[in-house]
């Protein structure tokens, strides 16, 4: 035992590290967890197939549905869909951020108003786009837009507003121009904050464009998982879910990524 | 008797300088009052007062960043309205952009200026190894010491030729060894460019060692109490802080300021 523990001393502390390996060992060890008590959740509690079917076979839906080309198809339908309208959610935010931050008078008057239409649950407007803009693409570009917009908007106003204000005051010594300082201080100063918005944003438009594809859609993940669902094929409704993971996933490691890239100074 | 009359020009001239915080809904506040003060080209000045005693506002009308209530500030003769390339202001040292390396940092008053980056870098460089600096161009702000982002500061500051260095409380944010080599370091910066400087500061001995002469303002509203020469001979070493007749100086000071010092003090507590 006392010949042992030193040996776990040194395990903990690799795996605590910042080496690349131990990120990639802790996620290993974490989706290890993750699929062990799914498996015996779906052994020994519940047992119905209907509910819950063992990984094993999620991931031969997977395959299944991958071989018959179902799930590029549907990945196409999704990605393009979010890929569209995402970028254009996102510009919008920004604009209507900056417009916020330079006008005080426009905040005042607008803010409250762009509060309560974020507090509004947009889920529950879905079939109302849908009945004014059709089943197909532009319900679910309007939806995920609507629902990127917001994250962006406040992170985009927050972190321009956010300035230090010695900052601005050393760049007006320096006689820069209202322009000047906009480019050189108050923009790069709030670029951390609106990639840290759109990571949040990310996450917000799968769940706009699943919504979207529940109501009115004939191809996409959205689309996929209702009719599993309704065909009580669990397996594939799971590995769905298993897809959209991955592409929440992705989005979030990269805009992470990004915003360390971009403010460095704000890790230490 | 020598007849020749030594001309010395005029760097700064302050005349008849108020100033009056207005505030909605509450009562204006007078920060200053009939400030008036000149500074020779090439004269090392510096402002002591109490917390509350407008130095920093009176700083920053000089520089143009705040206009005076009523009064004239003239910088070589032209009257200041407004930020100009002939004043540099040192703010503290998180006034340095984060996202940008020294190098940049250094170019930052030239490249606004609209000086061409191949240009403003070679002078930012000799800026940089001037405030030793070298092999630092590419560091980020946040991967220097206190003591280096300060010298960063100083060395921006001085890149774009300015007639008058303003320093507000420089050294206020680093521990005292690295306030007393950064002094040095001022110093000798000083005598190498020759500029004019005017520097805001609490702290009394800082002044003294620093200063041609220490201008002490009264608080609430700011004004000069008294005028100070330090004749202290140059070239100054840190040494010169054990001397009697810098103790004296910096106890004279004291005493002038104390009971506003105090009063300030109490002031915070309640």
């Amino acid at each position: 035992m006392t010949a042992a523990a030193p040996f776990w001393r040194s395990v903990y502390d690799f795996l605590e590290g910042r080496s690349r390996a131990a990120g990639i060992l802790r996620m290993l060890i974490s989706l290890a967890f993750v699929l062990a008590v799914w498996q015996v959740l779906a052994t020994y509690v519940v047992t119905n197939k209907l509910l819950l079917v063992p990984p094993a076979e999620v991931f031969r839906a997977l395959a299944k549905e991958s071989g018959n080309g179902a799930l590029w198809t549907n990945a196409l339908a999704t990605v393009s869909a979010v890929a569209a309208s995402f970028p254009v959610a996102v510009l919008i935010g920004v604009a209507i951020g900056l417009a916020l931050a330079s006008s005080r008078l426009l905040a005042l008057t607008a803010g409250p108003m762009l509060t309560a239409l974020n507090s509004v649950p947009l889920v529950a407007l879905a079939p109302l786009f849908i009945a004014w803009l059709g089943l197909g693409f532009a319900s679910k570009f309007v939806l995920v837009t609507i629902f990127t917009i917001f994250p962006v908007l406040v992170t985009t106003e927050t972190g321009l507003k956010a300035t230090d204000k010695i900052l601005i005051e050393a760049a007006r010594s320096f006689n820069a121009s209202r322009w000047q300082v906009f480019t050189t201080v108050t923009l790069p100063f709030a670029v951390p904050f609106i990639v840290s918005g759109i990571r949040v944003a990310w996450a917000r438009a799968l769940v706009a464009i699943i919504i979207a594809e529940f109501f009115g859609s004939f191809a996409g993940f959205g689309f996929a998982i209702l009719a599993a669902g309704q065909s009580f094929d669990t397996a594939t409704l799971l590995a769905y879910v298993i897809m959209l993971g991955a592409l929440g996933l992705m989005g979030s490691i990269f805009f992470e990524w990004l915003e360390r890239r971009l403010a460095p100074w704000r890790q230490e | 008797m020598n007849r020749t009359v030594k001309v010395m020009a005029e760097a700064l001239s302050i005349a008849g300088i108020n100033k009056v915080f207005e505030r909605a809904g509450k009562p204006s506040v007078e920060a200053l009052r009939d400030i008036n003060l000149s500074i020779r080209e090439g004269e090392f000045v510096s402002i002591v007062g109490a917390s509350g005693s407008g130095k920093s506002t009176l700083l920053r009308i000089i520089d143009g960043l705040l206009p005076a209530s009523s009064g004239v500030v003239k910088v070589s003769g032209h009257t200041v309205t407004r930020p100009g390339a002939d004043r540099a202001m040192v703010f503290q040292q998180d006034a340095l952009l984060p996202w940008k390396p020294v190098i940049d940092n250094v170019a930052y008053g030239l490249t606004i200026a609209g000086t061409p980056k191949r240009d403003a870098h070679a002078t930012a460089q000799r800026f940089i190894d001037m405030a030793g600096l070298k092999g630092f161009e590419q560091h980020y702000p946040h991967q220097l010491s206190g003591g280096m982002r300060q010298r960063v500061n100083v060395a921006r500051a001085l890149a774009v030729n300015p007639k008058i260095l303003l320093l507000d409380e420089p050294f206020a944010a680093l521990d005292a060894q690295t306030r007393e080599i950064m002094q040095t370091e001022l110093l000798n910066i000083w005598q190498k460019s020759g500029t004019t400087v005017l520097l805001i500061t609490h702290q009394i001995d800082e002044a003294v060692f620093l200063s041609d002469r220490v201008i002490v303002f009264s608080a609430r509203p700011g004004s000069v109490r008294e005028e100070i020469p330090i004749p202290l001979p140059r070239p100054r070493a840190l040494e010169v802080k054990r001397h009697e007749a810098f103790g004296a100086l910096v106890d004279r000071i004291w005493h002038l300021i104390e009971h506003e010092v105090r009063s300030a003090v109490a002031d915070n507590r309640a």
